[in-house]
This record gives C-alpha cells, sequence and structure tokens, in this order.
C-alpha cells in the first residue's frame, strides 16, 4: 500500500516536471478593458461592460500600492472583475503602475487627493455623475476610506475589502514587526522602497509554508495518469493557475519612500487614522465625514489584515447605512478560492445594486430615474455638478 | 583566565559559539572599538574618520545578526524536538520511506507553527527592528564611501546628486499640476 503510494508520488512529481520543463503559456488580467486616463505612471482602466445596461453609478476600484491590481483578474474563471462585469456594474480599475526613482517624493497625500481624486473626477465626468463607487482593496480600501472621509461628496458608496484601519492589533504578524521597525532608517537609505524588500517580510510570516510546503503542495495536487487526456488538462489548467500566483505573488512595485513613511508610521507605528488624528497635506482624516453606505468585508483567516484591523471602521463613521461581511477564508482566497465567485462577489453586488441607482436612494425614485431618459439624467447631472463647482470657486 | 571566563563546552555547540561572540564583541568594545571611535587628527582627518566609523557599523550589524541566528537556532531545535514527540506519538517512533509523506506533514507543520509563534514574540520583534536598522546603516555606510572614494573623484553622478534632481522634478511637477488644475477651473467658469 505505503509502496504504491511512494509510486503514485513519485509519477507526480515525474508529471509535474514534465510540465514545467514545457510551461503552457499563460496570461494575467485578460478581461478586456481600455485605459481612459493616465497621469505620471498612474493608469485608470475601464473594463468593456458585458451588459446592455449597467447599473448606473460606476465603480472605481482601488487596489494597493503592493503587488498588483490584476488578482482581481487573475484567471479567466475566477476574476472578481468579470463577476463584476457580469452582475451589470461599470468598473473601473487603477494601476499603480511600477514607481522609479522619479517617484520617491511622492506622499501619501498625492496618492489620495492627487491620482485617486483626479481618477473619480475623470469617471464622474464621463459618467455625467456627481458620486461614484469606491471598492477599495487591502492598502486601496485604507486609501479609499481616506479618500471618502476628505471628499465624502464624491462617493456614493465605500466598500472595503480587506482594508486595514485599525493598526493596533496583536493578531496580524505584520503589525508587530512593522512597530519595532526603524521606517526612516529604510527610506532614507533606499529612497525607493524596494518591492523585494517587502516581499522578503511577506515569506518571512511563513517561510516553511510558503517556500517549501507550497511547491510541494504543487506538486501533490497533479493527476497521475498519462494516458489520459482530461486528466492531462487538468495538470495544464492547474499548473497555469499555479504559474498566474506565482507571477503576482512576486510582481511586487517598489514603493514611493515618503508614501511609505506616512503609511508606516502614522498607520502601523502611531494607529492615527483610527483615531481621527491622521493628517494629509495639512488636513485631519476624520472619519465621521463618511456619512454614505459602507460595506466592510473581511476574511476569517486573513493573515495580513486579520478582522480586527478592519472591525473598527464600522464605528468611526458616522453612516446608517452600514453592513460587516466576514468570509471563511484567506487574504488570497477571498479573491481565487472557491468562495469567491460563489459567495463573496454575488453578495457585494446584491448590495451595491440597490445602492448603484441615480441618486442612490429609495425605489420610486429608481422608477423615475428609469423613466428618465438617460441623455437628460446625464444633463442634470452635469448642471448640478457646475453649480456645485461655482458654488466652490465662489466661496474661494 | 577566570572559570567564569572559560567557554562552557557543555552545553550545545551553537550556544558556545554564541557565548564566545559575546566574550569577543566585549573584548571588541573595551579594546580595538575604542581606539576606532577614538577621534583623528591630521589633514586626512575627516576621510580616516569616516573609514573608521565603517569598523562599529559593521560591528553593529554583526552583533545583530548574530543575536537573530542564537535565537533562530533555539527556534529550530526546539521544533526539531517537538517532531521528534510527535514522531514518537502519531508514527510509533518508526520513520521509513513508506512513511515518508506523515513525516513531511508532521514535519512542515511543526516547523511552521513553531517558527509562527516566535516570530510573534516580542523578542523577535525587536531582533528583526535592531538587524534592519544596522543592515540600513551598513548599507548607507558604504554607499557613502563608494560616492566619496570613488564617484566624486570620477566626476561620476552619485545617488546623492540624483536624489535632489528628483526632489526639485517633483515639486516642479507638482506646481504645474497645480497650476494647471486652477486654470482648468478658471476657464470653465468663465
Amino acid at each position: 500500500m505505503n509502496g504504491l503510494k511512494f509510486n503514485e508520488d513519485y509519477g507526480k512529481f515525474k508529471q509535474g516536471m514534465e510540465l514545467m520543463m514545457k510551461p503552457p503559456e499563460f496570461s494575467v488580467g485578460t478581461t478586456p478593458s481600455q485605459i481612459i486616463y493616465t497621469e505620471d505612471k498612474m493608469k485608470l482602466i475601464h473594463y468593456i461592460p458585458t451588459v446592455a445596461k449597467t447599473h448606473p453609478v460606476p465603480i472605481l476600484i482601488v487596489y494597493a500600492l503592493v503587488n498588483r491590481y490584476y488578482i482581481l483578474d487573475l484567471q479567466p474563471d475566477k476574476s472578481v472583475i468579470k463577476k463584476l462585469l457580469e452582475e451589470g456594474f461599470d468598473v473601473h480599475v487603477i494601476d499603480w503602475g511600477y514607481p522609479s526613482g522619479s517617484d520617491r517624493y511622492l506622499t501619501l497625500d498625492d496618492y489620495v487627493n492627487g491620482y485617486l481624486n483626479n481618477s473619480v473626477e475623470k469617471i464622474k465626468e464621463r459618467c455625467g455623475l456627481d458620486k461614484i463607487t469606491l471598492l477599495g482593496v487591502c492598502q486601496g480600501g485604507t486609501f479609499s476610506t481616506m479618500y471618502a472621509a476628505l471628499h465624502p461628496e464624491n462617493v456614493q458608496n465605500l466598500v472595503t475589502l480587506l482594508s486595514p484601519v485599525n493598526f493596533d492589533s496583536d493578531k496580524g504578524i505584520l503589525n508587530l514587526w512593522a512597530k519595532g521597525l526603524d521606517v526612516d532608517k529604510i527610506v532614507d537609505y533606499y529612497g525607493i522602497v524596494p518591492g523585494d524588500f517587502l516581499n522578503s517580510a511577506f515569506l518571512l510570516l511563513d517561510p516553511f509554508r510558503l517556500m517549501i510546503d507550497k511547491y510541494v503542495g504543487m506538486f501533490d495536487r497533479i493527476e497521475c495518469n498519462p494516458d489520459d487526456a482530461a486528466c492531462q488538462l487538468r495538470n495544464e489548467e492547474f499548473i497555469k493557475n499555479f504559474l498566474r500566483m506565482e507571477k503576482w505573488i512576486f510582481d511586487s512595485p517598489d514603493q514611493a519612500g515618503e508614501t511609505f513613511r506616512q503609511f508606516m508610521k502614522d498607520c502601523y507605528q502611531k494607529n492615527l487614522l483610527i483615531q481621527n488624528k491622521m493628517m494629509l497635506n495639512g488636513k485631519k482624516i476624520n472619519l465621521k465625514n463618511i456619512n454614505m453606505p459602507v460595506l466592510n468585508v473581511m476574511a476569517e483567516f486573513d493573515h495580513l489584515v486579520p478582522t480586527d484591523a478592519s472591525i473598527p471602521l464600522s464605528d468611526a463613521i458616522s453612516s446608517t447605512d452600514k453592513e460587516t461581511l466576514v468570509f471563511p477564508t484567506g487574504h488570497i482566497g477571498i479573491f481565487v478560492g472557491s468562495k469567491s465567485q460563489k459567495e463573496v462577489c454575488p453578495k457585494i453586488a446584491a448590495w451595491l445594486r440597490p445602492r448603484s441607482l441615480l441618486n442612490g436612494k429609495a425605489e420610486e425614485k429608481t422608477e423615475s430615474a428609469k423613466e428618465e431618459k438617460p441623455e437628460s439624467a446625464k444633463e442634470k447631472m452635469n448642471e448640478q455638478r457646475k453649480t456645485t463647482r461655482r458654488a466652490r470657486v465662489n466661496k474661494k | 583566565m577566570r572559570d567564569s571566563d572559560r567557554l562552557n563546552m557543555e552545553q550545545s555547540s551553537f550556544e558556545s559559539t554564541q557565548e564566545f561572540y559575546d566574550q569577543w564583541i566585549n573584548m571588541y568594545t573595551a579594546t580595538m572599538g575604542k581606539l576606532v571611535e577614538m577621534p583623528a587628527v591630521g589633514p586626512a582627518r575627516e576621510k580616516s574618520e569616516k573609514m573608521m566609523k565603517g569598523f562599529s557599523t559593521f560591528i553593529n550589524l554583526y552583533a545583530a545578526g548574530m543575536d537573530i541566528s542564537s535565537n533562530l537556532q533555539e527556534v529550530f531545535i526546539e521544533a526539531m524536538q517537538k517532531v521528534q514527540e510527535k514522531i514518537g506519538a502519531d508514527m510509533d517512533g518508526e520513520i521509513s520511506p513508506e512513511k515518508y509523506k506523515e513525516f513531511y506533514d508532521i514535519w512542515i507543520q511543526t516547523y511552521s507553527e513553531t517558527f509562527k509563534d516566535f516570530a510573534k514574540s516580542g523578542h523577535f520583534v525587536s531582533d528583526l527592528g535592531k538587524l534592519n536598522a544596522h543592515l540600513m546603516d551598513f548599507q548607507k555606510y558604504n554607499r557613502e564611501m563608494l560616492e566619496e572614494n570613488y564617484l566624486k573623484p570620477m566626476n561620476l553622478p552619485t545617488k546623492t546628486e540624483i536624489g535632489e534632481i528628483n526632489k526639485e522634478l517633483y515639486t516642479l511637477k507638482k506646481t504645474v499640476k497645480e497650476l494647471t488644475s486652477q486654470i482648468k477651473e478658471l476657464k470653465e467658469n468663465k
């Protein structure tokens, strides 16, 4: 029996090695899209809708500066973005790009009040709306929270996905490690903090699982039946997905030094955001300014952003329409795990759907909005926007 | 040599190494360390003072590295002992080729859990912080020496100079963006 098991495992290893020596071609982020705005290295991507009529309020997905946004569109059959498009949403995402030496002095304010704000304005202008939905992921959710607190007039709904706001948690190893770091020395030496530096920290969180067991597990998942074509296809697909994930994990952009400095010191070390003490360009971020509907989504087994880090958002804001969802999955599993397509995306979509109508309120308004010709609704919104802008300029 | 100064060879080899190293560092700090920290004099005063600083920077990094290695060694020994206990309990003490998978599962789970527990300890957090800070100091020192002794004499741009240009560029870009935005707003409200 054990001898048979040994032979089977050897077969898996052999099969896996053969596949790896002739690796299947794979791609990531394949959902059709177009770039609608660029600024420095940042790109604003608009995904081509897959339904005839999308929900009126568009979504802007704000991903973290660490790693890349395409985890949300990693493989065609497990794509958060594709699923949202199928659910009828108009989806945009910010690609922060790869910062280089010239971005060393970019601040958190440049990201939140600069790139993010300009992207929101661009989408508003394109769609002829006053407000859009922000869906922030991980650190991008923290940025979105800051933005929603500073510009609540631009945000119809805020969805935070695995987003830390309370950094004083002893459940996350990263939170503990960050406290002991001399951030100034890191930034002063590197200028642009290398992505590999952060990656080594992530690997150190669980080196045996992440540097050994993951690869052993890869061979273990290989099905060993060389004569079965269907089995070969499954193996190939599995290897493709494994390689996609490998690509994503080690595709780590460097970090703009000043942004890294403020984020690490103000958030991870001093925990200022949740205390309403954090400042961006001299302006205090008051989370009580967040009054729009908020959906706070977490993963129960998240080793990077423990639920402790996200839960306090609900009590810190003044929104009355707020909901918290916790899924029994991990930080990555929530995007590509089996629950992602079946539970996570549908639940987010179900929460957003009634809140993504023009004026975003009651059903009856929806009906009247539906009756209104789309063009006239847009015109009305444009007019409202102009009036607001005029008022703002006059105030200045 | 006093008895207390003798190395205890009954301990594991790594503990002895650590003990030897501790004694060495104490000796270094009391003698050579003082010598290299001594203020330099003469025409090459500044240069030699900077070069001497390199010794302390390296020693600090080495000391931090030794601390963390020593602690990691203890964690590995602890994990190994746990694995032995589990093998005794779950595999009746037998490690045969047929049971390699069971052994692997026990090994990976035990090492992973033990290391994760250690990684959460205040001890490791402090050691990691120190190692990182000393590594940054050391790398910064090396870069400064490279700039000072090679790049500048060869009239080549240094990281410091490029940093200054980048800062200037950043400030200019920011000003242009602000002015563009103001012009746009004024145009729209004409």
